[in-house]
């Protein structure tokens, strides 16, 4: 007979306590988290973005300026390329290219330009051999002031030989639109992705509207790099979550220090490019100005001929502080032109290019005028007048390169 | 000898506010980030006294020059130095080390790595910023068109001429001046003033040194608040690194001359002195920020409205248990008496209000997720709010969600229901009215990442505990 007690007694023996498993290297999880998910986001990009074959072996075809034709409005060869004008509010202008190459290939077409009206309408021409006698046309979209490309491969007319490009555009092209080429691409992965790469990096120098918004690299950009990297950073967070919440065993329990420096990275990421474009910017500043004095950096600046006027002027003015008038029809010129008078009394519209009353203009007083249409002074007569208004007393004390001092009496 | 002029020209504000700071015993005790947080403020202090003198001296018709402007202030400097000095409130051997704990950190290696590569990036930075504004003529529009105009005046007076409209011009027998906008506050001509009379000449380059300082200045300023409310040393120099590369801030340093950056350095310390004091309750804190808060009107006209956005904060500090409530309460008459007015055209700081109600979504998109104007700024401040909306109402971050939700209401009321909105659709104004707010939303998505930070680490501990 067997008693239970007898028997010998189970025992629970504390496993031995082993340390739990130390949760993968932070700096590891988040460097693998980061390649896999640039990785999904790239796959995810080239499969709604290439339009073709992911790989080719053709090289893109690109026609320079110089070999446009301009069949319709006006064109004037540049060191920049080809500045295309037309008359009227509703000018047309065509340019076209004669070209030789198989449609198979080359999935789209992207005119290099610039200056292009918002509210311009644009097309596409072209001819393929199996139908020599018809041309066929596709919109193009304008963006930030060019042309965007266009894909073609799922055209049922882009087929075969193509023999011909054009650019019809219609609109008001008063102010030339610049082409500086055309390109037949072949939009391979490899491609898109150095287009995309191209467009980030793309030297982007100070303008007029830099004080209120970056772009960060070329104006108009296929897939701006804060959102891509966003997405990866997201996607990242994802399977970082999952995997922690799943299986802790790969990445560890969630650690939010590797959450903040995927962040972190690709904010630096993004800055990167950043520091890169200011000391860009750094260089083609100092090689414009460092060295010289205020004057001269004035003289080398994009306005050095308006300074130089207003330099002239003011020399011919009496010392401050009398009353004067600046007037150009130009908003710029009118504004800047006025800032460069200053500590004179100066009197402008900074937003309309309006003349002052000429009743409300007094003995003393002077007025500036640069390249201001519709005022007209009679020598003879000493009379100035201004869009056909009533003529004042005055005297003309300097005159020149589209400039005038006059001084009211 | 007048780039050296002008460098202690530019010292001199510096110096004060630093020697006035030190003198107050401001931050008090041994706070972690002190001589940062005094290198931040105090040059944001300095330039503010420093045309607020200019402003008496052309008062009381004395002109501006070296001597009335700079010798004064520099003996108010040194004597404060002395007062502090004395007080044992600045020792010498904390200057010497500074540097060392600037360049050797005590931290671990990798984070010592990380700290030294960003103190060199930042400095990269500043140097590269540097360029323009050494080289480049004064270059945006309105900085030519309605700010340096006064300074150019005013510079060659000697002293503040008024500047009208221009059916007052017309009228004025003499003795006035106009520009694109007469009306705007004399603090940032005032600088430029002061840079070009420690220079001894006008020149519209050099006098926007100030720009950059107040970037440098207020990167300090947030890693020593960061450092103050108990972030890690490297985290705070992310967040004030993170401040440092908005791309927006950056290039308003590079072309400087507008007032955005001076507004946003100075509304940003306001916040940070008075979360110091909703933290701590110093009387030195509630009058730094109070003093501050004053001074954003005189910065920009709608820093007026900046400031007020301290004041739900300041409820919530003062009523800790029903302060949500009451400015909840504060925030639904708002909304209401909004609607009341968008059906009027009331003209409020010259903005017409008026019920066109129009979202703008686009522009929004455009300017703070696709553009590169903001780095991640906004993708972050949005999963943030997300992640973290349950943790905004613990007082220890309440008082500064509270600032930051009600400067965004602003942002939002001005783009949707003013006639500011055709500018700001136009993304002339939007980044611009934004980059007020921007560093403070930085600082503040720091604080709440720490909470979340600390919720997961505590919940990680009682995991195993639990088990």
């Amino acid at each position: 007979m067997t008693y239970p007690a007898a028997e010998s007694a189970p025992q629970t023996i504390a496993a031995p306590a082993a340390p739990p498993p130390s949760p993968p290297r932070a700096m590891l999880v988040g460097a693998s988290l980061f390649a896999v998910s640039a990785l999904l986001c790239i796959v995810g990009y080239l499969f709604v973005s290439v339009p073709g074959n992911w790989f080719g072996s053709s090289p893109t075809l690109r026609w320079t300026a110089a070999e446009l034709a301009v069949t319709q409005g006006s064109g004037q060869a540049s060191a920049e390329g080809l500045r295309v004008s037309a008359s009227g509010a509703q000018g047309i202008a065509i340019v076209s290219i004669q070209t030789s190459f198989r449609s198979a290939g080359y999935a789209a077409v992207a005119w290099d330009t610039a200056d292009v009206p918002d509210d311009l309408a644009a097309a596409l021409v072209w001819r393929n051999d199996y139908e020599p006698g018809r041309r066929f046309t596709r919109p193009l979209t304008v963006e930030a002031r060019r042309l965007l490309p266009i894909t073609l491969a799922d055209d049922p007319n882009w087929i075969g030989k193509i023999n011909g490009l054009a650019l019809i555009v219609r609109g008001d092209l008063s102010q030339p639109m610049l082409i500086r080429g055309v390109e037949a691409k072949p939009m391979t992965a490899a491609q898109v992705l150095h287009d995309r790469v191209r467009e980030w990096l793309a030297f982007e120098p100070w303008s007029g509207g830099s004080i209120n918004s970056r772009n960060g690299g070329a104006d108009a950009q296929d897939l701006p790099l804060p959102f891509a990297l966003a997405a990866i950073v997201g996607v990242a967070l994802i399977i970082y979550a999952a995997l922690a919440r799943w299986r802790p065993q790969t990445v560890g329990p969630f650690r939010p220090l590797i959450a903040g420096g995927l962040f972190v990275c690709a904010w630096f990421l993004l800055d990167v490019p950043w520091q890169w474009n200011l000391a860009r910017e750094a260089r083609a500043t100092f090689k414009q100005y460092a060295g010289k004095p205020w004057r001269e950096r004035h003289l080398a600046a994009e306005d050095g001929p308006l300074f130089a006027f207003i330099e002239q002027a003011r020399a011919r003015l009496p010392p401050p502080p009398v009353r004067v008038f600046m007037a150009a029809d130009a908003l710029y010129f009118r504004d800047r032109g006025a800032y460069h008078l200053y500590p004179y009394n100066v009197y402008f519209d900074p937003y309309r290019n309006t003349m002052p009353d000429a009743a409300k203009l007094r003995s003393g007083d002077y007025l500036v005028v640069f390249r201001r249409k519709g005022v007209q002074f009679d020598p003879a007569q000493k009379k100035l007048r201004w869009d056909g208004g009533q003529p004042v007393d005055a005297e003309i004390l300097f005159a020149e390169g589209g400039g005038a001092v006059f001084a009211i009496h | 000898m007048e780039y050296l002029s002008l460098t202690a020209g530019l010292m001199l504000p510096w110096l004060l506010g630093l020697a006035l700071l030190a003198a107050l015993g401001w931050p008090r005790g041994d706070s972690a980030g002190r001589a940062a947080l005094r290198a931040g403020f105090g040059y944001c202090i300095g330039t503010l006294l420093l045309t607020l003198w200019m402003r008496l001296l052309s008062a009381v018709g004395v002109p501006f020059g070296w001597l009335s402007i700079g010798l004064p202030l520099a003996m108010a400097a040194a004597a404060l130095a002395a007062l502090a000095l004395r007080a044992g409130r600045i020792a010498p051997v904390d200057l010497r080390a500074m540097p060392g704990s600037l360049l050797r950190p005590p931290l671990p290696r990798w984070q010592r790595v990380v700290w030294i590569g960003l103190i060199a990036w930042l400095a990269l930075r500043f140097l590269l910023l540097a360029a323009d504004v050494a080289w480049q003529p004064l270059y945006p529009w309105d900085a030519w068109v309605q700010w340096a105009t006064k300074a150019r005046v005013w510079y060659e007076l000697g002293r503040i001429a008024p500047f009208v409209r221009a059916e007052q011009w017309f009228a004025s027998p003499g003795g006035v001046y106009f520009d694109a906008a007469p009306n705007y506050p004399a603090t940032i001509p005032l600088l430029q003033v002061w840079s070009c009379v420690a220079l001894g000449r006008w020149d519209d380059s050099a006098m926007n040194w100030p720009w950059l300082l107040l970037l440098i200045s207020l990167t300090c300023a947030v890693y020593g608040a960061l450092r103050g409310e108990g972030l890690a040393p490297l985290a705070a120099l992310v967040a004030a690194y993170l401040v440092a590369s908005l791309p927006l801030l950056d290039t308003h340093a590079a072309l400087a001359g507008y007032a955005d950056l001076p507004m946003a350095a100075v509304y940003t310390l306001a916040a940070l002195a008075f979360y110091r004091w909703a933290m701590r309750r110093d009387p030195l804190d509630a009058a730094l920020a109070l003093g501050l808060a004053l001074c954003c009107p005189l910065i920009k006209i709608p820093g007026l409205v900046w400031a007020l956005t301290l004041l739900p904060g300041v409820v919530v500090a003062l009523l800790p248990r029903r302060g949500l409530q009451v400015v909840g309460i504060a925030y639904a008459l708002g909304l209401f008496a909004l609607l009341a007015m968008a059906r009027t055209n009331v003209v409020i700081l010259g903005y017409r209000l008026h019920a066109d109600f129009d979202p703008g979504w686009r522009a929004f998109w455009d300017a703070y997720l696709l553009s590169s104007s903001w780095n991640l700024l906004w993708y972050g401040a949005v999963v943030l709010a997300i992640v973290g909306a349950r943790r905004l109402g613990r007082p220890r971050l309440a008082p500064l969600s509270v600032v930051v939700g009600t400067g965004t209401a602003f942002l939002l009321f001005v783009t949707w229901f003013t006639n500011a909105s055709a500018w700001i659709l136009e993304l002339t104004t939007l980044n611009r009215a934004t980059l007020h707010l921007a560093p403070l939303l930085v600082v503040f998505g720091a604080l709440l990442w720490r909470e979340l930070a600390g919720d997961a680490q505590a919940a990680a501990t009682i995991a195993p505990a639990a088990a």
